[in-house]
């Protein structure tokens, strides 16, 4: 609607000197070239800035640096992978990586992002958490907030949760001191630790499951839990197929409170202003985000309904506190500011639909989606401060 | 002299009255006799002529009293000659009274000659008079009264007055009479003699005993007649008229001289004080509530038409009433002879009036005309009139009778679909890769992946939520219907095609289930053929190398399979027969005649009940008693599919005229609801497993999604719906929703099309 039909619609006088607030829609200026992959994108992860990590319905883990080209390919899952994520994001030398499958195991990898290679080189796990009795749906580990606690541990401990089709979120905990030695693989539960001996053998090393460390299980959901977030130390958020959001409570396993929304959730992001608000997205058009803070509401604080078919993704950015990216099934990725009710960009690279999306480097979007490419939208230049600029209009008649 | 001896009788009587008790009887006599008295009287103060003519008069009255006077006397005279000595002391005696009565007789009279004469007035003495009339009148009558029943009273023997007569008990005698003689009791007959005697005598019933007297009184006729009218109540005599007409001898007023000049006296126009006192008590009483007044009683109609029709009467009255006829339509400016121009149609509007029907017509066009001399004679009147005249007489008249109904009122009451969400209501997903129309689909229990099965020979298996086809199995034939096992450790798929029924590993579940499920699907080649022969023709087991599971081979086509809710039983239907797998020890049988073709089959989901479908009917069968428990008449033309409610008591089923039967079991055998939706067939039906929600989907490229409310209230009815039409699918072959099922935890459902798209709704 352009300014002339909005007055008249509005009935407003030409002469009058009109106050407009606007915020300026967002273009990327360069869509590079989509990277293909043998089949569905089903997971990207961009919060390492030299590279991206990109999950895949053909079982494997790719790590991309820039466009096109592929270092590494993690192998070793019998099934679809539905997330990943990258646990220390502090360097390029040793990268620790969490999978999550749909054969039911969470894997972790390690590898030096650094070395430089034409061929891509395939990287097997150095461990396997196994104990969900259904797939895998996703994986986050812990914000290494606290660096202190670790080191005076004289250990680093890779702390990860996981949520399941089985209804239960598992919190896992391996230390990798010295992952090169023997493979260790501590699980929480120790059972069937005979089937899986052809995937140990690739390692060459006998396990040894004696010291598996049970966290917790976080039970409560009903549901498949479809996606989890580990924003804090103590705090876990997931979203589920039973219509809830649960916030869990690391220490006790309990759950301290839900919202329920309705809806099939099946993402869902912890960020945005104070890092407290949610976002899910689930099994309709609408992203949803509340604000857990405010008392004795569970209504969404914000709603956008510019999708038209179900949200597979949905992500804060990791500096600015009002903008977020969303993903949809409709095959776009969309760009919101929360102070306004209608998306800054749209990202239409995709064919099919769009089963994840992250933010990569601060200014640039990267999606996966189920023709199988991997499509980065750089040069998105957000104004992050949220300063939105006033101008005074003067409309001369005629 | 006659008057003064009936005085002393008069008084002498009164004497007596004190001394004993008299009968009644007599009393009428005297009344009677009262009357003529007092006219004697008052007559003989009257006038010297009068009193003569009065005495002539008085004779044949005399006589008439002595015949009277002799009833009673017959009965005394036959006691004792001593009665003529008491006869004369008592007349001594009351010629005494009477003299005295006499003497204030005569002081009346005295006084009230005057008052006739008119000599003199005094008011006082005029007042004191009317009482004293009136005092002496009465005094008069009451003398008069007695005075003849001296002689109809019965002069008792005894003479020993008042006392108790045990006093005599021992005695001989009963007392004295009136000489002083003992009065001996009389020899008594011994009772039995007497009443033997009683018992003869006829009269006997009328016989008294009177002790006192010692001596038996047979009453007579007369008397007992008396003693009736007295038991009633009334008056002895008949004759008596106890309501006279008032004779007010004294009427001064109008008459020419009055009696008594004496003007009203004040006090009669002065309201009563003592009067307005009570009524202020009253006043009080009533307001206070000590006093309270009875409502009047509403009358209750006793009895009334308990089956009658109450309209019958209003209408009988509407027939009869008179409804007067319309009144004819005044004329308006369009009939003047020169009406305005916007009344005169146009020639279009001429013309267009002859398109109209005959009823629709305008009667009068109207005209102009410029002066009254122009205006032709109106050719319709007299049929005018006459069709008035007709409408008035003959025209049947009924008063309509309006129901002031709002429309809207008469639907029932639906809750709102706001409030019966979630539903599934709009397509979000699509799970295409079929080459042929999708015939079946099935969701797995935990609600991750759907099977289905299409006529292009692949069974395939999707990820729900990402629409990711997982698996294909080449069956080779078209795939009738697909079935997850619904026991979450057996990852089985049961799939028909053509003749054979498949049992597949889906490849889900962990390690565990898996070697479970392999070692189930291992059959040992046919070995178990032996024991039932004839079963063998129907169905062989073999083991399927290619898919890696099990081959039921049928010698027809199955249609569908259905898995039970253990997951260890399936049943799987072909046009012949229903046969049951047991198919952990491979056991096979056919338990059930059936009369028909069967369709479809379901288990109960949650007791061993099994339901056959055939074209008409559903039989109901108990599979732990093996027999037949219920049948089910649907009154379809042809049964497609049945589903049972996840509570088990509520059954649907679709036909192939698109009609959607609602059985309650516990309600009837016949359909609860009938749904009449669909304009094609209906090809599936489903219940939701946790949701209230039933959908059916149809040849004409829609399902509809029902709510369908079970409540746990055995007396409440279930609540059905309609939500929602599902389109989408486009048409193919003819063929439009092939199947539909929910998803078994959330709100939604699949629906497979003949465009070989698998569409998921959401809520």
């Amino acid at each position: 609607m352009s300014l002339e039909q909005f007055l008249l619609a509005k009935g407003i006088s030409a002469e009058k000197i009109l106050e407009i607030e606007y915020i300026k829609a967002v273009v990327p200026q360069k869509e590079e070239g989509p990277s293909l992959h043998d089949d569905w994108v089903s997971a990207v992860d961009g919060s390492n800035p030299g590279f991206i990590l990109t999950g895949s319905y053909d079982c494997l883990g790719r790590v991309w640096k820039n466009t096109g080209s592929c270092t590494h390919i993690l192998e070793g899952h019998s099934g679809a992978l539905s997330s990943i994520r990258i646990i220390n994001s502090d360097g390029m030398t040793d990268v620790t990586v969490a999978t999550a499958s749909k054969d039911r195991t969470a894997r972790l990898w390690k590898f030096d992002a650094e070395e430089v290679i034409n061929h891509p080189k395939k990287i097997q796990a150095f461990k396997i958490l196994r104990g969900h009795k259904a797939s895998v749906q996703s994986i986050a580990p812990k914000t290494s907030g606290d660096m202190v606690w670790l080191f005076l541990l004289n250990c680093i401990f890779i702390d990860v949760c996981s949520g399941s089709w089985d209804c239960t979120i598992n919190l896992w905990r391996t230390n990798k001191s010295n992952a090169e030695g023997d493979q260790v693989s501590i699980k929480k539960r120790k059972v069937n630790n005979q089937a899986d001996e052809s995937q140990l053998e690739a390692h060459g090393a006998q396990s040894s499951f004696s010291k598996a460390e049970a966290v917790s299980t976080l039970v409560g959901h009903t549901q498949c839990v479809s996606s989890v977030v580990w924003p804090e130390h103590e705090t876990i958020y997931s979203a589920s197929w039973d219509h809830s959001v649960r916030r869990w409570d690391v220490e006790t396993g309990k759950d301290l409170s839900d919202i329920f929304c309705g809806k099939v959730l099946h993402c869902i992001d912890v960020g945005g202003e104070g890092s407290a608000l949610i976002a899910a997205g689930g099994s309709d058009p609408i992203l949803r985000i509340w604000d857990p803070r405010k008392p004795g509401t569970s209504a969404p604080v914000f709603q956008f309904s510019s999708h038209s078919s179900w949200i597979s993704a949905c992500k804060w950015h990791n500096k600015s506190s009002f903008h977020l990216i969303s993903a949809s099934y409709d095959g776009k990725v969309m760009l919101w500011d929360l102070r306004t009710a209608w998306p800054l960009a749209v990202i239409d690279s995709h064919k099919d639909k769009v089963l994840s999306a992250d933010w990569w480097r601060g200014d640039s979007i990267v999606s996966g989606g189920a023709d199988s490419k991997l499509c980065i939208s750089s040069g998105i230049y957000i104004h992050f401060q949220g300063k939105s600029e006033i101008i005074d209009l003067h409309m001369e008649e005629g | 002299m006659r008057e003064g001896k009936k005085g002393s009788t008069g008084a002498s009587s009164l004497k007596k009255k004190e001394k004993l008790k008299k009968t009644k009887t007599n009393q009428n006599h005297n009344e009677e006799d009262n009357n003529t008295i007092i006219t004697k009287k008052k007559n003989t103060k009257k006038t010297a002529k009068k009193v003569q003519f009065e005495k002539q008069e008085e004779e044949p009255l005399q006589k008439k009293k002595q015949q009277q006077q002799q009833l009673p006397t017959t009965d005394s005279q036959s006691e004792s000659g001593s009665e003529s000595d008491y006869e004369d002391f008592s007349e001594d005696d009351v010629s005494e009274d009477y003299e005295l009565l006499r003497q204030s007789e005569d002081g009346e009279s005295e006084s009230s000659g005057e008052e006739v004469h008119g000599n003199h007035s005094d008011s006082g003495n005029d007042d004191y008079h009317g009482l004293e009339d009136h005092s002496n009148s009465s005094e008069s009558h009451q003398g008069v009264e007695e005075s003849d029943s001296s002689e109809d009273e019965v002069v008792p023997r005894n003479t020993v007055g008042d006392v108790p007569l045990e006093w005599y008990k021992d005695e001989k005698h009963i007392g004295y009479d009136i000489s002083g003689q003992k009065i001996t009791i009389k020899e008594r007959q011994d009772k039995l003699a007497s009443f033997l005697a009683s018992v003869d005598d006829s009269k006997n019933w009328r016989k008294i005993y009177d002790e006192y007297n010692d001596e038996e009184i047979e009453l007579t006729k007369e008397e007992t007649k008396l003693i009736c009218r007295l038991l009633k109540g009334k008056a002895p005599h008949a004759e008596f008229d106890p309501y006279p007409d008032y004779v007010d001898w004294f009427k001064h007023d109008d008459a020419l001289h009055p009696l008594s000049n004496a003007p009203e006296p004040k006090r009669r126009f002065i309201p009563s004080t003592w009067e307005s006192k009570k009524v202020v008590q009253y006043v009080r009483g009533i307001r206070k509530g000590l006093i309270k007044l009875d409502e009047p009683k509403e009358e209750e109609q006793r009895f009334y038409l308990l089956w009658g029709d109450d309209s019958s009467a209003a209408e009988q009255a509407n027939r009869l009433s008179y409804i007067p006829a319309p009144k004819p339509k005044l004329p308006g400016h369009e009939e003047s002879y020169n009406p305005s121009l916007e009344y005169i149609p146009t020639q279009e509007e001429i013309n267009s009036y002859q398109l109209m029907y005959d009823e629709d017509r305008p009667k009068f066009i109207p005209k102009r005309f410029t002066s009254f001399r122009s205006i032709p004679a109106y050719e319709n009147a007299v049929k005018d009139s006459f069709e008035r005249c007709m409408d008035l007489y003959l025209c049947p008249r009924v008063r309509k009778k309006r129901i002031n109904i709002d429309p809207e009122s008469l639907k029932p009451k639906l809750p709102s679909q706001k409030d019966l969400k979630p539903y599934p209501a709009t397509c979000y997903l699509e799970y295409k890769g079929h080459k042929g129309a999708v015939m079946t689909i099935s969701t797995d229990a935990s609600g991750q992946w759907i099977a289905s099965g299409s006529t292009d020979g692949t069974v395939r298996i999707w990820e729900i939520e990402s629409g990711r086809c997982l698996r294909i199995w080449e069956i080779g034939e078209a795939v009738q219907y697909v079935a997850w096992n619904p026991v979450h450790e057996l990852p089985l798929l049961a799939v028909s095609a053509g003749q054979d029924v498949l049992i597949l590993n889906s490849g889900f579940g962990n390690q565990e289930d898996q070697r479970k499920v392999k070692e189930l699907l291992h059959v040992q080649t046919p070995t178990a053929l032996d024991d039932s022969d004839n079963m063998a023709s129907i169905v062989s087991w073999h083991q399927d190398d290619k898919h890696d599971g099990i081959r039921l081979k049928h010698f027809k086509t199955v249609t569908s399979v259905e898995w039970h809710r253990r997951g260890d039983y399936l049943s799987t239907v072909m046009p012949a027969d229903i046969l049951l797998f047991l198919s952990k020890k491979l056991s096979h049988r056919i338990p059930f005649k059936l009369h028909g073709l069967p369709v479809s089959s379901v288990f109960h989901p949650t007791r061993s009940v099994f339901f056959i479908s055939t074209k008409k009917n559903i039989r109901v069968y108990d599979l732990v008693k093996q027999k037949l428990i219920k049948k089910l008449e649907t009154g379809l033309r042809e049964v497609s599919s049945v589903a049972i409610h996840p509570a088990g008591d509520n059954l649907i089923v679709g036909s192939r005229e698109g009609k959607l039967c609602w059985f309650d079991m516990d309600l009837s055998s016949k359909p609860y609801r009938v749904l009449k939706c669909h304009p094609k067939d209906i090809t599936n039906v489903a219940f939701h497993r946790s949701y209230p929600l039933f959908a059916s989907s149809s040849d004409d490229c829609t399902a509809y999604v029902f709510h369908g409310m079970v409540y746990s209230d055995l007396n409440q009815n279930p609540l059905i719906v309609p939500l929602e039409i599902l389109r989408g699918h486009k048409t193919s072959n003819g063929r439009g929703v092939l199947d539909c099922k929910f998803h078994p935890r959330q709100p939604w459902l699949f629906t497979a099309g003949a465009d070989s798209v698998i569409r998921l709704y959401c809520h």
